[in-house]
């Protein structure tokens, strides 16, 4: 019962990285076109808009990342693993996502801690950069939450659904 | 806390992901050099300051694009036309649509898996020797790094501060010369096995180039944009991801926006995000080990040993060899460059041309065991063994090897411009 909670929150996750990873992505190609246009042919350039594709990179990055978790595609130096048997790779997996798990989870606290430092002394013309960065925290959230499903629910999810 | 250390290192070998291990590095150095671990966060935060990233995200946009599309179709077609009536000239066309398409993709895999599944089979009909066509497809993976507008080349000029302009202007005659001396290999090789070559044909030739106008216009476009100085590098990458999915859509019809595009948009994400959470989280432990003058203590460790710029670049390239062989190609970049630049300009060695050579070595490194990554995903591809795979490779290896003393030790073919 509670591992098949885990498993359907596994699929919304998956679902809403889908979901916020495209969006990003294609805004920021709208953003970056925009600003082609606007300063090649209309000589504007509005500094917001920089701004903004700028974090993008960050949202594409972490629900890239978070999407990668699934199916183990993330880049490792496995020369060792590579090298060992199928069985055991399999058993030092659940250990490793959760290492991975625990790593995010850190890194995610001290994220939050640099957002709210920055909360009380970001002055009033950054204020836009100011919440955009807020996909620091939210990012290693969801890379840690991702890592902590895979670990207790274990079943594969099938490829349409995992991307 | 040595232990964790080596605890940390024996796990990433053991297969922990990358950014996790440099993640809990940087940890375990700030907590040693007694500082807040959000130092690593600041760092981190520091990747929305770089204009150039944006163009990483928008240049992978374009090549998955175009790999999901008819694009490695249509090129093998065209170069095939052109090529394909000299001995060995289906090899050329291989090699110069691997090339083409490779500096899109970014030599993600996407190159062995969109074009090698399409010509090995060309291979086979043509009665090319099997291990012939399994060492090209397996090489030829990564043949295009070299190129404008390559995402390792994009990822080497973040990381290291140098130009990207002068990094794709520099690429372009050693990348050209590594083609020309493949095909010169393919050429002997078809002679050797008198390999039937097809008739050439203007009539094939121009319906071929009228199918490819609008993929081959595609480089020309951020060619001539970068270096006329029309557009930004970020510009760039833009309009060509724009352009990608519109021929795609609307010209081809090979791509469709409803169902296709969300698939595209969400492999792009994967892609960038396992090489950008890596350069993230990479970034802040670099700083922490440049903080403890590490790079300082490998200066005067190498200078000790080492006299000559001739003596640096070769053990240069070994130790380069040796990481390629390791490691992945944009970890490579993350990782190490920060260690050896400083090493390098004590050398006098120009950053762009540094640049080449540690890209060229990574470049033989994609089919180096035992984590060459071409190896792998050729091995899954043809369904053929690793042995067997880096066996029918070590022709090309070797010419590769070749190709690499000559642009390590003649600066010229890179920095011609300069």
């Amino acid at each position: 019962m509670i591992s098949d909670f885990f498993y359907r929150t596994r699929l919304t996750l998956i679902q809403l990285e889908k979901f916020l990873g495209a969006i990003s992505l294609i805004t920021l190609l709208g953003i970056a076109l925009l600003q082609v246009i606007l300063r090649n042919i209309f000589e504007l350039g509005f500094s917001d808009m920089d701004v903004v594709a700028r974090h993008l990179v960050l949202f594409v990055t972490f629900m890239g990342a978070a999407l990668a978790s699934e199916g183990n595609r993330h880049i490792k130096i496995d020369c060792i693993s590579s090298a060992i048997k199928q069985s055991y790779r399999d058993k030092l997996r659940r250990p490793l996502i959760s290492i991975s798990s625990l790593v995010c989870g850190i890194f995610f606290w001290y994220s939050l801690q640099f957002w709210l430092d920055e909360y009380q002394y970001a002055p009033d013309n950054e204020q836009l950069a100011l919440y955009m960065a807020l996909i620091l925290p939210a990012g290693f959230f969801v890379l840690s939450l991702h890592f902590f499903l895979i670990v207790v629910s274990p079943e594969s999810i099938p490829d349409e659904q995992a991307g | 806390m040595l232990i964790l250390l080596i605890c940390l290192i024996i796990l990433a070998l053991l297969g922990l992901p990358l950014f996790v291990a440099l993640g809990a590095g940087g940890l375990y150095a700030s907590v040693q050099s007694d500082l807040d671990p959000v130092v690593l966060i600041i760092e981190l935060y520091r990747l929305a300051n770089q204009p150039n990233l944006i163009s990483i995200p928008l240049f992978t946009l374009a090549g998955m694009t175009m790999a999901a599309g008819g694009g490695p179709k249509r090129l093998i077609k065209l170069f095939d036309a052109l090529l394909g009536w000299m001995p060995g000239g289906l090899a050329m066309a291989a090699i110069v649509s691997c090339a083409f398409f490779t500096a899109f993709t970014g030599a993600s895999g996407v190159t062995i898996i969109a074009l090698g599944g399409l010509l090995y089979p060309m291979f086979m009909q043509a009665n090319y020797s099997e291990k012939f066509s399994l060492g090209l497809l397996t090489s030829s993976g990564s043949l295009g790094l070299l190129f404008p507008p390559s995402l390792a080349i994009l990822l080497y000029g973040i990381v290291s501060g140098t130009s990207i302009d002068e990094l794709f202007l520099a690429g372009i005659i050693p990348g050209l010369i590594l083609l020309v001396l493949l095909s010169l290999y393919s050429y002997k090789s078809a002679l050797k096995w008198h390999q039937p070559a097809d008739d050439f044909s203007w009539g094939k030739l121009a319906q071929a180039s009228r199918e490819t106008i609008w993929d081959i216009f595609l480089p020309i476009l951020v060619i001539i944009g970068i270096f006329g100085g029309f557009v930004t590098v970020t510009e760039a990458a833009a309009v060509t991801a724009a352009y990608a999915l519109f021929i795609e859509t609307v010209v081809y019809k090979e791509i469709k926006l409803s169902s296709d595009l969300p698939e595209i948009l969400i492999d792009t994400c994967k892609l960038v995000g396992s090489i950008l959470i890596i350069l993230g989280v990479a970034m802040g432990l670099t700083n922490l080990l440049i903080d403890t003058q590490l790079p300082s203590k490998l200066l005067s460790l190498v200078e000790s040993h080492i006299t000559s710029q001739l003596e640096f670049l070769l053990l240069l390239n070994l130790f380069l060899l040796v990481i390629g062989a390791m490691m992945d190609i944009f970890s490579a970049i993350v990782v190490v460059v920060p260690l050896i630049m400083p090493l390098a300009l004590r050398y006098q060695i120009d950053p762009v041309h540094l640049g080449i050579i540690f890209l060229a070595n990574l470049e033989i490194g994609y089919m180096t065991p035992p984590v060459g990554i071409n190896l792998f995903i050729a091995s899954q591809r043809f369904g053929k063994s690793i042995l067997t795979l880096f066996q029918s490779a070590m022709p090309f290896l070797g010419i590769m090897l070749l190709w690499l003393l000559m642009v390590s030790y003649i600066p010229a073919l890179t920095l011609w411009w300069k």
